[in-house]
């Protein structure tokens, strides 16, 4: 039994003038993950950097319509982008830890959330995230080197493990591997799976096989509008619509 | 396998016009630095030979003095000290809260714009202007002191103020926004997300700014004819609201004078007044470095 962790309902968004993302309405399910993927320019990021509000840093970008993450309107006056974000995290496209040491970059967070009172716990906290994110084993005797003295894949690890820091419930990641090399991109791909029975997560990628080997949902994003949605495998085996298949078979895109 | 498009005699002497024009270049290059440098060592040579022997224990303890042999330099030097002072207490707080508003918080409206184009025209605006705004506001109008440190100060950091917001915003703008992108994806406000993170890393560049305007506002001298700093003042300034006077002034007073003996205390007085701007840029640098973050 699956639960719905994001719903979205005629979601525009609009970047001055120009419309990005044109009535899209999707359920994205609790402990898997859904892969966004489509042509460049389809909205497929557009629309999940509107999940957590990170359009909000964008003057002219505005989104009507409704995201509710566990029934709460995140558009509501009442929500807290500042606590939305820590409830769902975002992994970047490019690894931008911060320039600081390996654990100040983990450290970060739970400490402005105050989400620990004493070393101890922020140790506890650090180990734990480095540890879920597959990069403690590497990093455990130099926590005080620079982040940004890692590898690409290592950096981009880094970034996971600070998103989990903060116990997010929805980790977002926008194309996440494609700075990384083909053993990189497989060790966050079976990292993405680790923790998708821990969170819901929603990754944008270009890469089709990649989609079809870390998701369990496939939403395919074309000219700004959703134009399928369903279980991965149906979608890349037998899909509904005939631009999706012309997409998933590399006639265009 | 040769290719005989490289072969052709019009083919080399290509490549050697193109490699003459390299050479050209560097040679020109070259001479465009070793001629200011010559400017700059011929004037330090200069100084040195007229000052040097001027520069005993008595000249940089003493005050300022009808009796060329008497006259010292501590009494502008402790003028100047005060009035960079008030200057870089003003204007940087100032300069650095403005930059950071403009850059990161500033809605995307008309006046915005207006403020912009206004600060860019303000660091342009000659000095002696804004000693004119000094004499006006801070001295007619407010009763401040004459002649003070306090008044040179605040005339300073008038003109230090638009500089440090130049600098600040293009060093602020300089911080990518994959660094912000990341701050406010773990949850930080968009206040601290600017006052951990772009700060910090704007900072050797927001210093260096500062530093570039006080020392412009050391060298000073046509703002500070206007509010009254070239008082002959014989006793150091006891505090900032003390009649004071300051280096570049006292250069200025001092060459202006008849008496042959206080040509040497020019030069020996310009000598003191590089060493402050050289101890400035050595801070400069040193704050840079150390402030840096290598990626």
């Amino acid at each position: 039994m699956t639960e719905t962790k994001i719903t979205a309902r005629n979601v525009d968004v609009f970047y001055g003038q120009k419309q990005a993302i044109d009535n899209v309405s999707i359920d994205i399910d609790d402990g898997m993950v859904t892969a966004f993927i489509g042509p460049s320019g389809c909205g497929k990021s557009t629309f999940l950097r509107s999940l957590n509000r990170m359009n909000d840093t964008i003057a002219d970008a505005r989104v009507t319509g409704e995201i509710r993450l566990d029934g709460e309107d995140v558009y509501a006056a009442s929500m807290d982008p500042v606590a939305l974000r820590a409830r769902v995290g975002m992994v970047f496209q490019k690894p931008n830890p911060f320039p600081k040491s390996i654990f100040e970059n983990i450290a970060y967070g739970p400490r402005i959330h105050g989400l620990v009172q004493n070393k101890t716990d922020l140790d506890e906290v650090v180990e734990k995230s480095l540890v879920k994110a597959g990069l403690w084993e590497e990093v455990k005797d130099r926590l005080h080197d620079a982040g940004t003295a890692l590898s690409g894949g290592q950096q981009q690890r880094l970034c996971i493990a600070r998103a989990i820091a903060v116990s997010p419930e929805v980790i977002l990641m926008d194309e996440p591997c494609s700075a990384l090399d083909p053993i990189a991109t497989a060790r966050i791909e079976e990292l993405i799976d680790e923790l998708k029975d821990n969170f819901a997560i929603v990754i944008v990628t270009h890469s089709m096989q990649q989609a079809a080997r870390v998701s369990q949902r496939t939403a395919f994003f074309h000219l700004g509008n959703l134009v399928e949605y369903g279980e991965t495998s149906q979608v890349f085996t037998a899909p509904r619509n005939e631009k999706t298949k012309d997409y998933i078979t590399g006639r265009y895109g | 396998m040769s290719n005989a498009v490289w072969q052709t005699p019009e083919a080399v002497r290509r490549l050697a016009k193109r490699h003459a024009a390299e050479r050209r270049f560097r040679l020109l290059g070259l001479s465009a630095i070793v001629l200011s440098l010559a400017f700059l060592a011929l004037l330090l040579v200069i100084m040195l030979e007229n000052g040097l022997g001027g520069l005993d224990w008595q000249f940089l303890t003493g005050s300022d003095s009808t009796n060329a042999d008497l006259a010292g330099v501590w009494g502008a030097a402790k003028g100047s000290l005060l009035t960079m002072l008030v200057t870089l207490v003003l204007s940087f707080p100032m300069g650095v809260l403005s930059a950071v508003y403009l850059e990161e918080f500033a809605p995307r409206a008309r006046w915005i714009e207006w403020i912009e184009v206004s600060i860019n025209n303000l660091a342009a605006v000659p000095s002696i202007i804004f000693g004119l705004l000094g004499l006006a506001v801070f001295i007619n109008t407010l009763g401040m002191p004459r002649s003070s440190p306090l008044v040179g100060g605040l005339t300073l950091a008038l003109m230090t103020m638009p500089v440090i917001v130049i600098s600040g915003r293009n060093a602020i703008k300089a911080v990518p926004p994959s660094i912000r992108d990341a701050a406010l994806a773990v949850g930080a406000s968009k206040v601290q997300t600017v006052f951990h993170h772009v700060v910090p890393l704007a900072l050797p560049g927001i210093l260096t700014g500062t530093i570039i305007g006080m020392a412009r506002a050391l060298g000073e001298t046509a703002p500070l004819l206007m509010i009254g700093m070239r008082a002959f003042v014989v006793t150091p300034p006891g505090g900032i609201t003390d009649p004071s006077s300051v280096l570049p002034m006292q250069i200025f007073l001092w060459s202006d004078e008849i008496d042959k003996a206080f040509v040497q205390n020019t030069s020996a007085a310009i000598i003191v007044l590089l060493v402050f701007l050289l101890a400035m840029n050595g801070l400069a640098i040193y704050l840079r470095n150390k402030f840096e973050v290598r990626w």
